[in-house]
Parts: structure tokens; sequence; C-alpha cells
């Protein structure tokens, strides 16, 4: 990837870096998209290395930020979001990488869809776009995809996401093929048949609703099925979105045994319990639903244990049509991208679940393996602040408030509860290949020097 | 979004003691107008005004019952049927009454199949809004008029109609109707104990959580017999098979919850014996029992809906 600024200089933040267990102030050398240094000796690196200098005290220097689980829409749902749009919203966010889920129209089950999102996704220049492939035929679960063959062409890992693999014995065949061309598998873990018409956590409020229940149960049915299908197989396994103290108790036991298998949780479900449905509000409307204070309790404990390794968001942008339908006919999900840093950083670090450094990791190195993406020569040192790797750098403001807003969304939908929360930790500053993909815009001419252009975006002739 | 709450009726849920006995209160008074013992006086409280009924679901009582009081209280009344998959979506709900709101009408009354539908219209609309029956969720003149219906049973056989200390049991298909919901809030609201009885798949612990901050309570049960000769009032839930899928409603379902003769024979002898009708004879009830003149209230629930109805669109309605 070619970069417009051939040389950057990130001085004095405090740099993170988990895959080499750093965490100490220093400055950060990037020549022709690349790492070219990183210097803990004060003065060692000057503005006169650098063609342009940011400066980075009281910020935080760490590797571009990967998320797993994104939904861009595009094909067939470009009205909600496009892979450009949301893209662009990744990026305002922090992200440097995302992966998005197959559950277009048509759906991402053959080489030549993964082709159309790896050609659009070179157009869309604010992050990389890499796609999660269907591992089923149009997600129905009924005919195994050409999974070998998406693979090739560059699809990341598989997923029926927005359903679960209902047969066992399909289960039992995804698990093999993907174990074989050495992709995860990522599964929506969800009992269909334990959630007919099911809208909500079941419970009191469902109740008192009178909406249909999605118990807790239906998730952790099918994870216990696959940890003991995935037992003989010992594929690459990942649940998604784990909504439920339950589930992460069964993934704690599938790895105490030593299987392969992860999983990965969503800001919202470490922040809002179902009460957040009550007067049929659809943005609190998601699969899987939010659930009960002690379910965030657990999941936050499973964080804290490392039974949880990743940390995605579940991007889910709908229309507002869409969503002003009536709580059972809105469709599920919200938009995640622009704010996740910051509900991660009030629910996990201020909190005290975890510290900073394995919170970088939960969004750089455990995604970027999961995804397989640093065994890709183009992405050498993805996840890492490594010399020599690419410049995928996020900088983040870790302590100046703000209110989430959702008018300045970059992303094309507005389905998102999380409008005027107080958050105080976000990225300022993206760098995709080198290249500042995004700057918080109160950012330019303050803390960065030397820049001589307006607009520091790229733009690919 | 222009949105009163007390300009429309949505819900028994959050109404105070104070503000369910004015309504029921008021429905008294409608009771000698809604049988036409007593004519309205004249001007009509809803002369000149029009109320526009869009049922999105089957019904014929309840449709009737809304029309019957508006031209009691000298209103007219348009129906707007649909049924089909086309109603299915809130947003088809939505766009029909902007459209009937739009045409001038004065008042909607609605019953969908969307549990929250009619909050959703009082929403988006500026017209009060009237709930006939959103879902699973709420079907508050129902609640209003089961209310009254036993108030005046109790006056009748205790000489006082409080409900405080008073058990009602609901027996059914709980999980599914919103005659239940709207029920139980008034009568824990007022202060009766309320059983909730049914199978366990459709009567669960999760709805005691209904009684709220009521100055009564609320018990689930999943046996009708030891509770029987403990009743104030017996309140038997249709089984709704069009919304029971699942086989959540076993074969045994009448040995186990139907009021049949011989449990009839074990209540109390003033215990009062309520249905919201339309009633499968022979599955949740027996004929014989039904029809019992001396504890069926079936037929006076259905002159109290009149008279429900009636104080709603007066209220809502007259000097608009």
């Amino acid at each position: 990837m070619t970069s417009l600024l051939s040389s950057l200089l990130l001085r004095g933040g405090r740099i993170i870096d988990p895959a080499s267990d750093t965490d100490a102030v220093g400055d950060v050398l990037v020549h022709d998209g690349k790492i070219a240094a990183i210097s803990f000796r004060h003065g060692a690196l000057s503005k006169h290395d650098a063609e342009r200098t940011i400066e980075c005290h009281d910020r935080l220097v760490v590797p571009g930020l990967i998320d797993p689980h994104v939904h861009l829409r595009e094909p067939g749902g470009e009205a909600k979001e496009t892979i450009r749009t949301g893209a662009t919203s990744a990026a305002r966010g922090g992200f440097t990488t995302v992966c998005c889920m197959p559950n277009t129209t048509p759906t991402l089950d053959t080489p030549a869809m993964i082709e159309f999102v790896r050609m659009r996704a070179r157009e869309a220049l604010q992050a990389r776009v890499y796609s999660v492939g269907a591992a089923t035929v149009g997600r129905k679960g009924e005919q195994l995809a050409p999974m070998a063959a998406m693979a090739n062409i560059g699809a990341v890992a598989f997923s029926d996401d927005g359903d679960g693999i209902a047969s066992a014995e399909m289960m039992r065949m995804v698990l093999s093929v993907v174990k074989s061309i050495g992709r995860a598998f990522m599964q929506h873990c969800q009992d269909a048949t334990l959630t007919p018409g099911g809208v909500m956590n079941a419970g009191p409020l469902a109740a008192r609703l009178g909406l249909a229940g999605w118990p807790a149960v239906a998730e952790e049915v099918m994870l216990e099925r696959d940890c003991r299908l995935n037992r003989s197989i010992g594929a690459r396994y990942h649940a998604q979105h784990l909504s439920s103290g339950g589930s992460a108790e069964i993934l704690r036991r599938a790895r105490a045994e030593g299987q392969p298998v992860s999983g990965e949780v969503a800001p919202h479900h470490l922040l809002l319990t179902d009460a957040a449905c009550d007067g049929y509000n659809t943005n609190a409307k998601m699969n899987p639903p939010l659930r009960t204070a002690q379910d965030i309790a657990d999941l936050k404990r499973a964080v804290a244990d490392g039974t949880i390794t990743v940390l995605a968001t579940d991007h889910a942008p709908h229309t507002q049509a869409e969503k002003a339908r009536d709580f059972s006919s809105a469709p599920f999900g919200i938009i995640g991208l622009e704010c996740a840093l910051g509900l991660y950083v009030k629910a996990l670090v201020d909190d005290g679940v975890i510290d900073w450094p394995r919170l970088i990791a939960m969004m750089t190195l455990e995604p970027a393996r999961l995804c397989g993406l640093d065994a890709r020569p183009e992405l050498h040192g993805i996840g890492t602040l490594s010399v020599g790797g690419i410049a995928d750098i996020t900088i983040i403001d870790p302590t100046s408030p703000y209110t989430v807003d959702l008018a300045s969304f970059a992303s094309r939908s507005r389905n998102c509860p999380f409008d005027g929360w107080p958050l105080h930790a976000r990225a300022t500053h993206t760098i995709v290949g080198g290249d500042v993909r995004f700057e918080l815009p109160d950012e330019r001419g303050m803390a960065s020097v030397g820049s001589g252009r307006a607009d520091a975006r790229g733009h690919h002739g | 979004m222009v949105t009163t709450a007390s300009a429309d009726f949505l819900a028994l849920e959050g109404l105070s003691a104070d503000e369910l006995r004015s309504w029921i209160d008021e429905a008294e008074a409608m009771l000698p107008f809604a049988t036409g013992a007593r004519p309205i006086a004249s001007p009509a409280p809803l002369a000149g005004k029009l109320v526009a009924n869009i049922f999105f679901e089957d019904s014929t009582r309840t449709r009737c019952s809304f029309e019957i009081a508006a031209k009691r209280l000298g209103g007219d009344v348009t129906n707007l049927g649909a049924s089909g998959s086309s109603a299915s979506k809130g947003e088809t709900l939505l766009d029909t009454a902007r459209n009937i709101e739009a045409m001038g009408v004065d008042a909607i009354v609605v019953r969908c199949a969307i549990s929250g539908g009619a909050l959703m219209l009082a929403n988006a609309l500026d017209v009060p809004v009237i709930n006939a029956g959103d879902g699973r969720h709420e079907h508050p003149t129902q609640g209003i008029l089961d209310l009254l219906t036993l108030r005046r049973h109790f006056e009748e056989m205790h000489r006082s109609g409080s409900f405080a200390g008073r058990t009602v049991a609901i027996v059914g298909d709980v999980m599914n109707s919103r005659v239940a919901r709207s029920a139980t809030h008034g009568l824990v609201t007022l202060g009766a104990r309320v059983l909730l009885v049914g199978p366990p798949t459709l009567v669960t612990k999760d709805f005691e959580s209904l009684a709220g901050a009521g100055a009564g309570s609320i018990e689930v049960a999943h046996a009708l017999d030891p509770h029987l000769g403990h009743l104030d009032a017996i309140m038997m839930l249709r089984i709704q098979l069009e919304r029971a899928a699942g086989g959540a409603i076993a074969a045994d379902y009448r040995s186990q919850y139907g009021l049949t003769e011989a449990r009839a024979a074990r209540l109390p002898e003033r215990c009062a014996i309520l249905h919201p009708g339309p009633v499968n004879r022979g599955v949740e009830i027996d004929d014989r029992v039904m029809d019992d003149r001396r504890l069926s209230r079936i037929l006076t629930q259905v002159t109290a809906g009149v008279a429900t109805r009636m104080a709603v669109l007066r209220r809502l309605l007259a000097g608009r």
C-alpha cells in the first residue's frame, strides 16, 4: 500500500504493544508504510527524521484496532451501510481492520462474492476490510459452501452469523472442513427451536411487555453441543457475541480441556440489561438479546480471567425506517464501530476488570490471530507494533471527556442506544499502512506539527 | 412527536388506584345508558365526532362494543378491518393509522397483533388512541370492564366493593393473554390477591413481577384444584389456539384447568365466574357453568364493556 506521507513520527506517546509486552513512553517512526523504528530513549528520534510529527504526550500509541465482527451490508443492504461508509465508520472508531459478515444479499458464499468484497474493499480507503465467508450455502445450514475456494481467494474465517448451524451433522462437517483449511469458524449460538418469535431476553420484562422471549439457554445449548462436537475434531472454533454467564462457563470448561475455542463479547452486552427494552425501544433489540446484571457480571469475570479473549462490535446497521417498526418486527442489532473503544474502556478498564494492555490485546492481537490476519504476507506485523511490520497504528486519547454524538457518526445508520453517553476514551488518529486515515477534527493543528496538508486523509490517485 | 398520556388510553399498567377507581366510577355511571335504559342527554357528548375502529385482528365483540358505545354517545363510527400478511408489520399499521388520521377522525380505536402497537400509534399521532388490544400486551378497556363487573359483584355479595383481600384466579393461557395482563395490573393495584393458574408452559414465575408496587399480590400456580375453595372470583381465559403455537397446550388441558361442572361445584357460593369471550365451550369452561345465572357474570361483562367504552370515549373526546 502506498503512502501519501512517506514518513511520520509519533512522538512521546505511551506505547502499548501486547505482543512484545511493551508498555512504555517512547517514539514510533513510520517510513514507507512500515514501522521503521521504535525508541524509548528520549530524543533519539527527532522531528527532523520525519515529514510529519504527531505529538502523542498523554496519548496511547497502540496497534491498529481490529474488529472481527461487523456487518457492512454490501451487497444488497446499501441503504443501511456500504463497505465504504462502514470502513470510514471503522476508521473514526480507531479500527484499521474489520472483518465483515456474510449475511448479505446475495450471501458471501462463493469465491465470486468474496472477490466482490475484496474489490469494493480496495476502494474503501479508510480501513482494511476482509470478509468472513458463509459456511453453508445461503447460510441455510443445508449444504456446505465452497470454503476452501473462498479461503484461497481471501476469506479470513467462516460463519453463518445471524443464524446458528442447527444440524449437528452439518456442524460436524463444517468443523472438519475449517480444520482442514486452517481457518476459524465463528458461531452465532442460537438453538432456534428454543427461540420461536423471540425478540428479547426471556424474563419478567418480556412477560410484562407481551413479547416473546429468547432465553439464555438457547445460546448455551448450542455452545455446549459445539464444544462437544469439536472435542474429537479440534477445529478453531469461536463463539460470537456471548450474552450469558452460562455460556462463559461452558467456554471456560472447554478451554480448560485444551480445546482451540474462543469467545467474544460486544459492548452492549457489558453495559446494558434487558431493562433497556422497556417502552418497546427497538434500539435495545439485539440478537442475542440484552440480558441481566448477573450476566454482565459473569461476562466481565470471563473477560478478566481470560475465558473471553476477543472484543468485537457486532456493528449492525439498520435504517431508521426499519428501526421505527414495532419491536417484534424491527430488525435486530445496533451500530458500534464509532463508540466501541470508549464503551469498552468504560465497561472494562474503568471498572478494573482488565488493564489497558489487555484491552488493547483483545482488540488487536487476539482478533488478528483469530482471523489468521497475522499469517497473511501483506499484513506482516498486524496486531503488533513491530519494526519492519505494517504501520497500522491507533492513537488514543484515554482521558478527555466527550459525549457520544450519533449525528456525527460516519456510518450510514443511526441505530445506537448510546447517543449522549459520557465517555472519555477515543481514537484521535487512525493510521493505516503509514497513512493517517482519520484524525479527530480538533486535533489538527493542535497536536500535530509539520503537516503542510489541509487534509491528511488518503486519496489514492 | 405529540404524546399526551391523558389523551390516549393505552394500558392499565402505571395507573394509580385512584385513577382506576375513577375509570370504574365513570364506567358504572354509563351503565344505564349502555343498555339503552336511559337515553343520553342532548346535546350528545360525541355529537359531530367520528371514531375510527381500526381492527387488524378479527374481533366481533370488541369492535361492536366500541361501535355501540360511540353511537350511544351520539358519535359516528367508521370501521376498518384488515387481515393477512399486509397487516402483520407495524409499518403498515402506522401508515394506515396516519392515513385515517389525515381524513380527520376524532379518535382511533386500534386492535392489532403487535405488542406495543397502540403505544406506537399514540407516539406518532395527534389524535387520541384507544387500545382495543395490542398483541399479548394489554386490553385496558377489557380490564376496566372486568374490574367494574367484579366490584359490582363484590358489592352485591359482600356489601363492599373493595378489592383488598379478595382472591381472584385468572386461569389459562396467561402467556398469550392481554386480558390477563390488564386485569392483573388493575387487580393488584386495587389490592387484590391474584392467582395466575395454568400449565407451566403458559404461566411462568416471571408473571409475579407484574405486581410492581401494587397493594395486592400475585402468585403463580400450576394446579387449579387446591385453590377452588378460596376464590372470590375466577376468570377463565380463552385458549388462544391462534397464538399458542408450538404445541404448548396438551390434550389434558380441560382435565387440569377447565372449569367443569365438578369444579364449579367446589367454588364458594359467592364466587363470580368471568370469561372475556368468545368462549370455547367445553374446553376452558363447560356449557352449564357458563350459563349458570347465579355465578356467571359473563353477560354482565358484555354490558359493562359498552359502558366502559362509553366512559373512555366520553372522557377522551367530549369537549375536545
